[in-house]
This record gives C-alpha cells, structure tokens and sequence, in this order.
C-alpha cells in the first residue's frame, strides 16, 4: 500500500519522519533501482546488476542487498552496514512527483503509509519548522530527489547505448553456501564482456564521448561483489 | 602507629557524603569507607542543579543513566537561562549555555556575530551553539536511541535531591562497600599533633579513621567546631543571605524546560528548576535590601505567573538563612571539608555539587598514601580550592556588574567598592578584548572564558572593535545556525523523552553499569 501526496507545509507541519535503519522502517528489501550516475560509488559495496521489464522492455540498474526477495545482507539489526546507498532507497519516504507538464521541475511527494512517516508521537525528524520553513531534512530530501531525477533522466542514454552493442545478458548465479544448501539466482542481466571487448575503436571512442564507459566498467568491477555478498549470507547462517 | 591511610571517615550523608562515598570506593577501591550519618538530620536539598560534569561522575560510579532518570526524578539541564537581569524589560532574557561556541579565536567569533547583518543578527548564545534553538523548544539533548551519557549537546541534570541522595546511598552501600553508621557524633578524639584520631558517636561508640571528610553541612562539624578552621566572609561581594523555597506540581504533559530560569527581582532573583513531575522554584534575596514578607510576594507572584495550574495559596515555603563564604582552609590536618561544610555561595551557577566533584576529582587522584605526605597534600588542595572559590565568587558578581537595574540593591551590587579588584580589572580589559583563555590560564578552570563571553555579551556588554579577518568564524557560525536548525527538527521534548512517571527504582545490573564505565573511559 502506498498514498502518495506533494509535500506541503500546512497538511504536514506536525509530520516526522524515522531515521535509521531497520527492517521495521522498510529496509529489509534485497535491491534498489541504481543509477549509472552512482555506479562509481555503489561499486565499491554492492553488486550491480541489470532487468529488463517484461511489460514494458525498458532496462534498468539494481544495487543487489540479498539474494531474495525480502533479504537484506547489510541490514544489522538497527545498523547499515556499508557507507552509501542507492539514492532512490536512501531518500525514501520521499519520491518525486511530476505534473502532466514533464519539462517542469518535480515536486516532492511523500509515501504516507511508508514505516519511516510517523503522524503522532515525538519521535523521528520534522519535515517543517514552527514557521513551516523546511527542516535540514526535508531540504536534504529535495537536494536528493533532485539529484535522483537528474541522473535518472540521463539513464537512458545509458541503457539505449547497451542495446545499441547489445551488451547485456542473461547471467545466472550459483551460490553454494556454508550450510551445503545452493542459491541461484536468476532473472537479471550483466554486462557481457567478450562482445565489450569485441567492440571496435569507434564505437569504443562513441561509448566514451557520451560518458558510459565509466559507469560500463563500474559495472562491470561491481560484480566482484558478490563474494562480498555470499560471505554475508554465509556469515548469517552460521551466525557469525 | 600505621602510617598508611586506609581507613576514610566521611560525617553527614546527604548529597555531598554520598557523592564523596561513592566516587572515592570507586575510584579507590582499597580503602575502607564509612560514612557516619545522624539518623535524625534533614538534608537540606537546595542543590539541584549539576554540572556536565555529573554525567562522568555518575558514570564513574557505576550508575547507569536510565536509573538515575528514573530514581531522582530528574531532567535534563542545557544551561541557565536569566530573564530580567539587565534591564527588567519584558523581552530581557539570555541564556548561558554548556555548550562552548564552536572552535575558533574567541575574537574573530565575537566580532563575527556583531557583524551579522540584520537577516541573521540573533543574541550572542543563538549565533554561537545550537544549545540555544534547543533550550527555547524545550527539548532534550539527545535522541532515543542514542546511549545514555551521550548527548548531541552537552547537558547536565536538574534533580530531586532527597532522592539522589537515597539513590547514592544505595549504590554505595549495596555495590561499592561503604559502611553506613547511623549515629550522631558527640566528640573527637584528637592525636597528639591535633589531627583527628576517632569520632565518639552516641550510640554506635568511638570509630577510628586515618582521613576524615566534613560532609556535615553548614555545621562544619570536623572542620569548624573540632579543627577550628575559620570563615571567610564573602558577603562583600555577593549580598544575597536568604532563600524562600517551594515545590509546585505542575500539570501532566506540561513542558519541561531544559535550563534553570533565574528570574531577577528588585532585590535578588528567583530560581525555577523543572523536573517531571513538580518545579522547583526559590526566591533568593538580601535581607539587607528585602524583608521576608516582600519576598513571599514576589515568590508567589512568580508562581502564579509561570507555572500553570498552580494552587498558590496551597505553598507553604521553606525560608533559609545562608552565609555566604567559604573556609579558610579545605583540607586541615587529616580532615578535609566537602560540600556546604566548605563554603556556601548563591545558587547562581550551580557551583555547588560540581564543587564536591571536583574535590573528589582531586583527592582521588592525589589521595594521601602515607601520613607524612599528608600536609603536602593539603597544601595543594587549599591552594587549589581558594583559586576555585574565589573564580566561583567572581563570575557569579559578574552577573550583575552589566545590569542597567536601577533599584538600590542593583546599584550597590554595581558599586566598585564591592567588587573584587581581579574582576573589575577584567572587566576594563574585555573592553578592548573578549574574555580568552589567556584571562583563565589554569588546567581546571572552573568557570571557562567561553562562560565569562556567555554572560558578558548575553547581557549586551559591546563587543569590542576588531580588525582581522573574520571570514572563517562567519563559516563556523554559519555552521552553528544550520545545526540550529537540524537539532530543533530531530530531537525530542524533554517530556517526550524523560521517563514518563516517577518509576520504583530498579537497580540495574552492575555488568551494565560496568560497560558504561568502560564505553566512556
């Protein structure tokens, strides 16, 4: 369920918002939408993998945080246990909200029946001041969404490129695991390398001038993640 | 005779002997503590205000924070905030708060929030911690789930005496092995050299000891009547003699203020102590210039004013006569004076329990091994201690030396002749300067030149001119102003927080205590 409204500082002026981490305030999810903009820094703590909609055929990025549904491997308890997030994970409640116009700026909406918004009660961050003049956490929220919609406007430029060069696959995962038992995990794509490398110079030369190469190869490092990620789960079974 | 010093008499509980208890058995586990108290003698419960300082005290002690909330009633104390004290004007209010302003060269800061332009010109302690956004909101200085002894602003407590004093007792006597001996003392026995040998006691016989602490109160049992240690007089300075005090219930789910308010009057000024469940409030005044009919007055005035809900003509105040002064000596022989029995000065800044911690502080780490090391320690404590009380003294007068009041006990509190010649000069060098560390040179200043800065400027005291550059302190106060209004969105009420009724004490397990201890050392 969700009931999504424009932030306003009259209907929210007594809202707060949770912060923190817990599987109670929503984080206990295996992945978020990541974009190409992130790749650098998401690299460096999560796997990133690649799906296609089946409705729709779009392609879009994912920072994986467990291998199934429900499953977050960097949630400790009330503890994240990596650095940085996906923005469109760490700016929830908050979302983007768009007119019919597409070329105005977004508004700022949040989810109200997200875990992290909390109507009575003194706990958690207030969205508004006693002169209704947004919070540093609102603010940040606005910077973030901001942030979020540019980069997500220029994923596509991104995704088109990968089918251009048809560089995406189907890749399946194996994942033995301490207790014997094996994960596999299916469904999603990555970059496929020998034609990355079969790619001739121009097209190379085309890939860099547009700015995907970076956020390619980012891609690409991150899966090196997934041992990461398996120790994680096996650390959790045996209760390390 | 045994000239290790090993076992320690302390005479008189309340908060000072059970504070001195428990921090020496803590802090030096191999002595032998008793703690002779007369079952019969009333605490007398005004100090209800501490220090930062208390935080790692208590920690020390091995108490954890959530039942020191529970068991003492207590609040949370960001500063002291004084409404009236320049001009008596309704909008006259500034706020001395714990937190120090952030790090820079205290005159490029000063000069930079006289710079302010009209946008963001705000009082002195707004533009220099974010402390102030709190205390004006009510609200506590931390989050829920931060640890207890951990604040996102440095914080004190406001407390109910009587109960901190049984909570103390019970840590000492339960878990940290202090005797308790409910006796009244009728006599010493005196070695040949004049140090104290036994207390004879009226029903518990004569108890020997190598070191005693005077915790008697005002009495100044050991200290006064048997070692003969003189009083110094400091009324000259600070006129204030009486105390007219009251404990009004307030209602459920009222605010909880995060400051002691000192509300100035004619002749003195009032004390308002919020805990959870009552307010303490206290008229103090010169007898010299209020007679005590006046002062019930203007007490119960206070009353009807500033508390809601409140059944004036149900109080019943307590009046208190005080001296104001200390001793001429702490630490005599092998006696050492703690709490009231050492000096007694108004309530202005809470100086009193923060005064038994620091005494503790330095006999525990200085605590005399031997006999003969004995008057070398004494020395120094004394040495210490006058230094302290006469900084004590000084930055209370300097509460009152930029009042524009006009009434004749404001003027005679302005008159030169009664201020103390190191202050006064102070006060014509800040002209050209702001208060710095160059004014407070020891280790352990009591009363830092951030507080001198705090009162001074909070009190419109001009800042002086200053001619550097100013660009980064405008950076760091720009900084203080967005964590301004970070904090006011985040942190909870103080009634939010604070445990919600007065709880039965619960004692909790000493391994937890014991992982405060460890997380803060």
């Amino acid at each position: 369920m969700s009931q999504h409204v424009i932030v306003d500082s009259v209907s929210h002026r007594d809202l707060r918002v949770l912060d923190g981490a817990s599987a109670a305030l929503g984080d206990n999810v295996m992945a978020a939408l990541a974009t190409p903009h992130e790749f650098r820094a998401l690299q460096a703590f999560y796997p990133i993998v690649f799906r296609r909609d089946l409705a729709s055929g779009q392609v879009s990025a994912l920072a994986l945080f467990g291998f199934e549904n429900g499953e977050n491997l960097y949630l400790k308890g009330e503890h994240w246990d990596a650095p940085c997030k996906p923005l469109a994970h760490a700016v929830q409640p908050f979302l983007i909200g768009r007119s019919q116009d597409a070329d105005m700026p977004g508004q700022v909406h949040i989810d109200l029946d997200h875990p992290r918004v909390t109507q009575a009660g003194e706990r958690g961050v207030r969205l508004f001041d006693e002169d209704g003049r947004a919070s540093p956490l609102l603010e940040n929220a606005a910077q973030m969404l901001g942030d979020l919609d540019g980069a997500y406007r220029e994923s596509g430029s991104f995704f088109a490129a990968l089918e251009r060069y048809d560089l995406l696959e189907p890749f399946t995962l194996e994942v033995p695991l301490v207790d014997g038992s094996k994960h596999t995990l299916v469904g999603f794509l990555a970059i496929n390398e020998d034609k990355l490398r079969a790619l001739g110079g121009g097209e190379m030369g085309d890939l860099h001038r547009e700015g995907h190469l970076m956020p390619l190869f980012m891609a690409m490092a991150s899966v090196s993640q997934f041992a990461g990620l398996v120790a994680r789960r096996n650390a959790r079974i045996s209760g390390t | 005779m045994n000239t290790q010093v090993q076992r320690v008499i302390i005479v008189g509980g309340g908060t000072a002997g059970w504070l001195s208890a428990c921090l020496l058995a803590a802090k030096r586990p191999e002595l032998a503590i008793t703690l002779v108290e007369a079952p019969d003698i009333p605490t007398i419960g005004v100090g209800e205000g501490t220090w930062p300082t208390m935080r790692a005290s208590l920690a020390a002690i091995g108490i954890v924070e959530a039942e020191f909330l529970a068991c003492c009633d207590a609040s949370f104390k960001q500063g002291s905030r004084f409404d009236g004290w320049v001009t008596g004007a309704a909008n006259d209010s500034y706020l001395h708060p714990f937190t120090p302003p952030p790090p820079c060269a205290p005159e490029a800061l000063v000069a930079a929030w006289a710079a302010r332009g009209e946008t963001q010109a705000l009082p002195y302690a707004d533009t220099m911690t974010p402390q102030a956004a709190a205390v004006a909101r009510d609200l506590a200085p931390r989050q829920a789930a931060m640890p207890g002894y951990a604040g996102a602003l440095n914080y004190a407590y406001h407390l109910d005496a009587g109960k901190f004093a049984a909570l103390l007792m019970r840590h000492a006597t339960e878990r940290l092995g202090v005797q308790h001996i409910a006796a009244r003392v009728t006599d010493v026995i005196k070695e040949a050299d004049g140090n104290l040998a036994a207390l004879i006691t009226d029903s518990a016989g004569t108890i020997p000891g190598d070191l005693f602490i005077d915790c008697s109160g005002l009495a100044g049992l050991l200290i006064g009547a048997h070692c003969g240690v003189g009083w110094v007089d400091r009324s000259d300075v600070l006129f204030n003699d009486r105390a007219l005090a009251v404990q009004v219930p307030v209602l459920p789910g009222s605010g909880i203020a995060s400051a002691t308010i000192a509300t100035a009057h004619e002749a003195g000024w009032i004390w308002d102590i919020g805990l959870p469940a009552r307010r303490g409030i206290g008229c103090i005044y010169a007898s010299r210039f209020m007679d005590d009919d006046a002062a019930r007055a203007v007490l119960l005035r206070y009353v009807e004013q500033a508390v809601p809900g409140a059944d004036v003509a149900a109080l019943a105040p307590r009046k208190l006569a005080f001296p104001t002064g200390h001793r001429e000596e702490f630490w005599h022989g092998n006696c050492v004076a703690v709490g009231l029995s050492a000096g007694f000065l108004e309530p202005l800044e809470a100086s009193a329990i923060v005064m038994i911690e620091l005494s503790l502080q330095a006999l525990c780490a200085n605590f005399p091994r031997s006999r003969a090391a004995m008057p070398i320690h004494a020395a120094r404590f004394n040495a210490l201690f006058r230094y302290r009380w006469d900084r004590i003294v000084e930055f209370l007068k300097l509460h009152y030396l930029p009042s524009q009041r006009q009434e004749p006990y404001w003027l005679a509190q302005r008159d030169p002749a009664h201020v103390p010649p190191r202050l006064a000069a102070l006060m014509e060098l800040w002209r050209d300067q702001p208060p710095s560390a160059w004014d407070f040179p020891q280790a352990h200043e009591i009363f830092p030149a951030e507080s001198h800065a705090y009162v001074l400027y909070g009190m419109g005291f001009a800042p002086p001119p200053y001619a550097g550059d100013i660009a980064e302190a405008q950076a760091r106060l720009d900084e203080v102003a967005y964590r301004a209004r970070a904090l006011a969105s985040a942190l909870p009420t103080n009634r939010a927080l604070l445990p919600q009724a007065p709880a039965q004490p619960v004692l909790a397990q000493p391994v937890l205590a014991q992982t405060v201890l460890e997380s803060l050392t």
